[in-house]
């Protein structure tokens, strides 16, 4: 698709990167202590932003190591930063910063009962009956959490502690009859979840399920004049929905059934040119979760100067097909 | 750290009096939070301990740990109770605690629509109601959260929190409420609040959606023959159509297709008619081509036209089991070629379509 050749505005990397860097040490604004909730999930897509900005080695790996195993609580699970409870959505983080980090070892070495006990604890946290999956002990259900589970367990080769079949079942349950996926059984489609049920049954090898020309034309109509893409019919766009609903096309190889030239320079303009990061529309406050999608977003497009992207795990290629080639 | 929709200003004054106001601010939150941690290390369950988590979830709605904090003083209390008490003194005590939690929240809801944790938060406590409430005082509780929802729908229709939320009450109403007739008139009373919601804003595929659901239950739930789901299926395409007297829609379109999946053979077992005939299923799909042919008279722009006079097409060589070929071929060839001039953000969509269609 070549979409960076196309497009009239340039990426300004240097930029992102350094927005991504200093995150950290705005320890004197408000916002930083009111996101701590976010955190774990923060160095995920800071880190993942840096990996496909072609600067890996952007945070201090020991720090990162360090600051991960300190969120980690009794059950095994991870909390969004040191003293938080426990959740799926970080534990995932968690895993899959380790993975990027290739230091899921220090598990076993530094944290509490190994990688085991890590999957113990997503394990516990299905449901029986329906397959599904809570984000922690107190019951919310939401098919992202499904995903969550499938994503790390699968990273962690320990897929087999769960009723995989039932999680499939449960996420066919959630379709609707335009070929989108809800947050549960009877929920409107919405791009997000799209994202998370179409990369559980690629994880569990069940993309036949989908009804690719339905949800591959539900996605394509997403895309509006501006070039951007919404979540949802009659709704505004989003450089987030890059990822989910572009994700989910590539999944399903229909990426092409969108302007990828329109979508990049859409996701450009969403650019902060002096103080870097990535804002949901053009001329918004940035932040570092609309930064990584956005720079996701560009590579699912082959962004020049971008490195390639996984689009069912959503970190960096290579090191996805170096832990499945293992 | 993932806001949406916040205008972009120029970088914070870094020195003076704002910078030291910030730091302020700081610190009194932190302050905050460090006493509300030690509080609940201490398992000091206490009203003191209630009153700073609610001023900790003030400023911060999204600390999702603070919640499970208020969860556990919550428990606390309920437990207390139950030891120190007459049954019906419990009940009633346990009714008002929660219904002063319920209270809480409010604001809160109402400044953070969007705020995942608070509607978690909520669903948990109304959980809790149903647990340890007799079910005539737990289900009057869930009844007020109907209206709850609809006020929450009103301030954002498409609100999917919300909806998300009306649809999870109605569930355990229903469960509540284990006489079939009042299910019934639950079920009749959504479909009408569905209805309301379209009438006011065509354009909300979220009213819609609920609608195809609400369909299927009410006519299961009346045991509907045939006959009667046929004649719910006549309403709907006369109403979808009068709707579609402004053709540019999309939300309406996506109805539109939701029905036309009762003239599929592949989806037609999860809609509102599955056994229709193949014969019926030919008239009907080629009433609805005649009729969207009349709709381009005036709007030969709207690409949602052809791709839907497409779609039928497609389906009616699906019904009689064949690929289409001859005029059937032509003519979608015909409707591809204004598609692509109309739509060229999805070229690569209707270049493959032709492709298939070529093969």
């Amino acid at each position: 698709m070549a979409a960076g050749t196309l497009s009239a505005q340039k990426l300004y990397s240097e930029k992102h990167i350094d927005y991504v860097k200093k995150l950290d040490s705005r320890k004197d604004e408000l916002e930083y202590w009111l996101t701590e909730h976010l955190r774990l999930n923060g160095v995920y897509w800071g880190l993942t932003a840096l990996h496909l900005l072609g600067c890996p080695d952007g945070l201090p790996r020991e720090d990162a190591i360090n600051f991960v195993l300190s969120c980690q609580r009794e059950n095994g699970g991870f909390g969004a930063a040191p003293g938080h409870d426990a959740h799926m959505l970080y534990t995932v983080s968690a895993i899959q910063i380790l993975v990027i980090l290739d230091a899921v070892d220090e598990l076993e070495k530094r944290g509490l009962g190994g990688k085991q006990k890590v999957g113990s604890f997503i394990a516990g946290l299905q449901d029986q009956n329906t397959g599904s999956f809570m984000g922690d002990e107190w019951g919310e259900l939401d098919t992202r959490f499904l995903y969550g589970a499938l994503n790390a367990l699968s990273l962690l080769n320990l897929l087999d502690l769960v009723d995989v079949t039932k999680a499939i079942a449960y996420v066919q349950k959630c379709e609707n009859l335009d070929g989108g996926y809800g947050i549960c059984p009877g929920a409107e489609s919405h791009a997000g979840q799209v994202f998370t049920c179409v990369g559980a049954l690629a994880i569990a090898g069940r993309l036949d399920l989908v009804d690719k020309d339905r949800l591959g034309s539900w996605l394509s109509e997403r895309q509006l004049d501006n070039g951007g893409l919404n979540g949802r019919p009659e709704k505004l766009e989003d450089a987030c929905y890059s990822w989910w609903v572009g994700a989910s096309l590539a999944m399903i190889d229909k990426l092409h059934w969108i302007d990828g030239s329109k979508l990049a320079a859409f996701i450009l303009r969403c650019q902060d040119p002096e103080a870097g990061g990535f804002a949901d529309r053009p001329g918004h406050a940035v932040d570092v979760f609309h930064t990584h999608f956005a720079v996701a977003g560009l590579s699912l497009l082959k962004f020049e100067g971008i490195d390639e992207v996984d689009p069912v795990y959503c970190m960096p290629k290579a090191i996805i097909r170096k832990i499945f080639s293992a | 750290m993932a806001s949406h929709g916040i205008p972009r200003h120029a970088s914070l004054e870094t020195t003076g009096e704002a910078r030291q106001q910030e730091l302020r601010k700081i610190e009194k939150y932190r302050d905050l939070e460090l006493i509300v941690r030690e509080q609940i290390a201490g398992r000091r369950y206490t009203h003191a301990t209630l009153q700073n988590i609610s001023e900790l979830l003030k400023k911060n709605p999204e600390y999702y740990t603070v919640w499970n904090y208020r969860r556990q003083v919550l428990r606390h209390e309920f437990q207390q109770v139950a030891s120190e008490e007459s049954y019906e003194a419990e009940i009633d005590r346990i009714a008002a605690l929660i219904r002063t939690d319920l209270q809480f929240l409010i604001p809160l809801l109402r400044s953070f629509p969007k705020c995942y944790w608070i509607w978690n938060y909520r669903m948990w406590l109304l959980e809790e109601a149903k647990h340890l409430l007799p079910n005539v005082v737990a289900r009057q509780l869930w009844q007020e959260e109907l209206a709850l929802a609809g006020k929450m729908l009103s301030l954002d229709s498409r609100n999917f929190h919300g909806w998300g939320y009306r649809r999870f009450v109605v569930e355990t109403l229903e469960t509540l409420s284990p006489k079939e007739e009042n299910q019934k008139n639950l079920t009749e009373a959504e479909f009408e609040y569905a209805k309301k919601m379209i009438s006011t804003n065509l354009s909300n595929f979220s009213a819609w959606h609920y609608r195809t659901k609400l369909i299927q239950r009410l006519l299961s739930e009346k045991s509907a023959s045939d006959e009667e789901r046929k004649q719910m299926l006549n309403d709907e395409l006369e109403l979808v159509h009068r709707a579609l007297c402004d053709p540019y829609d999309q939300s309406l379109w996506f109805y539109h297709q939701n029905l036309m999946c009762v003239f599929d053979p592949v989806k037609s077992g999860q809609t509102m008619l599955p056994n229709l005939s193949t014969t019926e299923r030919l008239e009907y799909l080629q009433r609805e081509i005649d009729r969207i042919q009349d709709m381009l008279d005036g709007a030969e722009d709207c690409k949602y036209l052809y791709q839907a006079l497409i779609e039928c097409t497609l389906l009616i060589a699906r019904v009689e089991g064949t690929t289409p070929e001859g005029d059937q071929k032509q003519q979608i060839l015909h409707w591809l070629s204004e598609l692509k001039q109309l739509d060229p953000l999805r070229a690569g969509r209707w270049l493959d379509l032709e492709l298939s269609l070529c093969r």
